[in-house]
């Protein structure tokens, strides 16, 4: 293997006196005993052995590589991938338009954030969330446990009581009209205290105890194999009046997303974030926008933007939703409609409209890209919806 | 927690050292980082590191509580979950009355009431707990110099004609209310930081700030551009700590915003926007007469409008009690 040793996750001072020794690339070392390179070098046995440990493996991995499968590649092919996807669940919201746009409820294997602006019921969801992720599977649910991490204190454990016994009561009814079996059994579990026990809480006071307790999640996922949702409420709290420094805020915060994007990934589960809004004054304009900066806009998978509409809740979903979802009768054309009417307005170009119009009622598909040509994602899906959880108290 | 020291960690006596050298001392300079970095500083391979990382996180991540355990916890207490107002409209729409352990915001145009209403507020919090207070001492932080002593025994008299009947319950009450006039916006944060011994060793159960508005108008002029950064930072660390303090001693925190109203054409729409992304629960004062305020304390109902955050639509309710202050004419 060709690999030169500077590639490796070696410690700095063992790195520089392999080279101040002559060592190049990892073939050379594979041929030593650890004795004799402790010897050669001046470093201590065990540090040696560790230093071999670490190109073996790397290199051993590097050869199955060409042939087919490995450990630390991931490779599949898109059908497994479409296989995964259709068996994999959603966490139903218990609001049927919500659920509707993204077709199913917030997947799992997949990072949401939640924008809105206070008080308009970010946490409420999430503590919404916590609880229908634990519904039996029988009744569609994902049956898995929650872990909520808390940085802006506003989590109530009374509004918590309220929501799972709504849920259970919900249960119920559904279980009375079907009579079933398997049914009835799951039900006996659904228990309050059983749901309050799935949810593990943690209080993280600033940034620092926000990343260390990050740093530890992967441990406690191991532990708890049951966990299938992450929700962070407040992401922005602890990094708005903490850090001075942006740059390091940034740095922090893509690493902070590429953790939960792994953890996501790794263990099947669905990490929500929560994200205050800010203004942003643009020509004597001021608008609302997603706080954290743009780099942060890229850092989910999806992400809702709630609003005010007078009295009503409105809110926007910003991701790539299937088509299955676009295709569901009348929300089709209203959404012609408006992508049309949108990118009219930012060509006012008439052949171009009357090109994309025609474009448009053939390729279903073609809807999101032109959406996210105007590049408001206020105009890519609107869609109200009324009484924000219908099914409880 | 943040502030850990890295020696009390559990790390080696050198390693500590190294770390000194290249200023790394407390936990937070250790995990902002990043493993790269952590490599060449602490001289460990890749694996070496990440488990420094777990041990460091261990020693300042918080403590895991299932959410059973909070609810049983909860009920186990024997303090009260809520300082009730004594209005039976506004109890009845914050369920109850000041929640304790969060941070409630009371927000009026000027003269509706704010300052009246703490006064009461914190006559309330002396009152034994059969009569619906909590017990204990309060602390008032004035920075408008508008607290009266004379106006708090007044409405311990007529509000509480039977309890207050003789001159030594009085002066028993006025003794549990101890006031600090602070006139900055630094002095208010480091008077904040500072609470913590006071509450410990006077018993303080009810903490008031009357206003926040005050002094961040005074200081922050919002027309230049760094200050609105400046003051949501101060007010971002004020929340902080107040609401460390609340949670931690589980107190009702209620602290006066201010109400300023748009030009002509809006009703009234909330300005200190940068806190409200803090505050639980707040309450809003406001007259039916806007434009002429010179009357508006002599109209007898006030509309009062609780809400959970400052710009979703919330209960609201006309109040007779209010009319029940007695005002100096």
């Amino acid at each position: 293997m060709q690999r030169d040793l500077g590639s490796f996750p070696l410690s700095p001072a063992v790195r520089v006196k392999l080279v101040s020794a002559g060592f190049q690339t990892a073939e050379e070392l594979l041929e030593v005993k650890p004795s004799e390179l402790s010897k050669e070098i001046r470093i201590s046995k065990e540090e040696a052995l560790e230093t071999l440990q670490i190109i073996r493996r790397d290199c051993l991995t590097n050869i199955p590589r060409y042939a087919g499968t490995s450990e630390s590649g991931k490779k599949c092919t898109a059908l497994e991938l479409l296989e995964q996807e259709h068996t994999q669940g959603f966490i139903i919201t218990f609001c049927s338009a919500l659920d509707n746009i993204l077709g199913g409820g917030i997947p799992l294997t997949k990072t949401t954030e939640i924008c809105g602006a206070p008080g308009v019921g970010k946490t409420q969801l999430c503590m919404q969330l916590a609880v229908d992720v634990q519904i039996p599977e029988c009744f569609g649910g994902v049956a898995g446990e929650a872990v909520f991490i808390d940085t802006e204190g506003s989590f109530m454990i009374d509004r918590v009581v309220d929501l799972a016994t709504a849920c259970i009561q919900h249960l119920h009814l559904i279980t009375g009209t079907h009579m079933e079996e398997e049914h009835q059994k799951a039900l006996e579990d659904f228990t309050l205290e059983n749901i309050l026990s799935h949810i593990y809480y943690f209080r993280c006071r600033d940034c620092t105890e926000l990343l260390a307790q990050v740093y530890l999640l992967p441990d406690f996922l191991s532990e708890h194999s049951k966990v299938r949702l992450v929700i962070v409420d407040g992401i922005a709290f602890p990094f708005r009046h903490d850090l001075d420094d942006l740059s390091l805020r940034t740095r922090l915060l893509n690493g902070l997303a590429q953790q939960m994007i792994s953890l996501a990934n790794n263990h099947r589960l669905a990490v929500i974030l929560t994200n205050q809004m800010t203004t942003k004054i643009d020509k004597n304009q001021a608008s609302l926008i997603p706080a954290l900066g743009e780099s942060w806009g890229h850092a989910a998978t999806i992400r809702i933007i709630f609003h005010w509409d007078q009295k009503q809740r409105t809110c926007v979903v910003c991701t790539y939703v299937s088509s299955k979802v676009i295709l569901k009768g009348t929300l089709k054309i209203f959404l012609l409609i408006f992508v049309t009417v949108t990118v009219f307005e930012h060509s006012k170009n008439l052949k171009f409209y009357f090109l994309t119009t025609v474009f448009l009622r053939r390729e279903p598909m073609l809807v999101h890209f032109f959406a996210s040509c105007t590049l408001r994602p206020k105009y890519l899906l609107k869609h109200r919806y009324g009484n924000f959880f219908y099914m409880l108290l | 927690m943040a502030g850990k020291k890295l020696r009390r960690v559990g790390l080696s006596q050198d390693l500590c050292e190294r770390l000194l050298r290249h200023r790394i001392v407390t936990c937070q300079d250790f995990l902002c980082l990043s493993p790269l970095e952590l490599m060449k500083v602490t001289g460990l391979s890749y694996g070496g590191v990440h488990e420094l990382l777990c041990v460091v996180s261990r020693a300042c991540a918080p403590q895991m509580q299932t959410a059973f355990r909070m609810k049983t916890q909860r009920s186990a207490d024997l303090s009260p979950a809520f300082l009730s107002t004594t209005l039976s409209a506004l109890d009845e729409a914050l369920h109850g009355g000041v929640a304790c352990g969060s941070l409630t915001e009371i927000t009026g145009p000027p003269g509706c009431g704010k300052t009246q209403f703490c006064i009461m507020m914190s006559v309330l919090a002396t009152l034994p707990t059969n009569m619906g207070g909590l017990e204990g001492a309060v602390a008032y932080i004035d920075t408008e110099s508008a607290f009266s002593a004379e106006r708090l025994v007044e409405i311990a008299e007529s509000r509480f004609p039977e309890y207050f009947n003789t001159e030594e319950k009085l002066l028993l009450t006025s003794s549990k209310v101890h006031l600090y006039r602070e006139l900055t916006c630094d002095e208010v944060l480091q008077r904040i930081e500072s609470l913590e011994e006071e509450i410990i060793s006077k018993g303080v159960k009810l903490v008031i700030i009357d206003s926040v508005a005050s002094v961040v108008r005074k200081e922050f002029d919002t027309q230049l551009q760094g200050n609105m950064k400046e003051r949501s930072k101060f007010l971002a660390r004020e929340a902080a700590s107040l609401k460390y303090l609340a949670e931690e001693f589980s107190i009702p925190i209620p602290f006066l915003g201010d109400l300023s109203f748009m030009p002509v054409g809006t009703t009234a729409t909330h300005i200190l926007t940068s806190s409200s992304c803090l505050p639980v629960a707040q309450i809003s004062l406001l007259n039916p007469k806007p434009t002429c305020p010179s009357l508006s304390w002599k109209s007898p109902t006030r509309c009062c409008i609780a809400t959970s955050n400052s710009e979703c639509p919330g209960l609201s309710f006309q109040n007779d009690h209010f009319s029940h202050f007695p005002y100096l004419v």
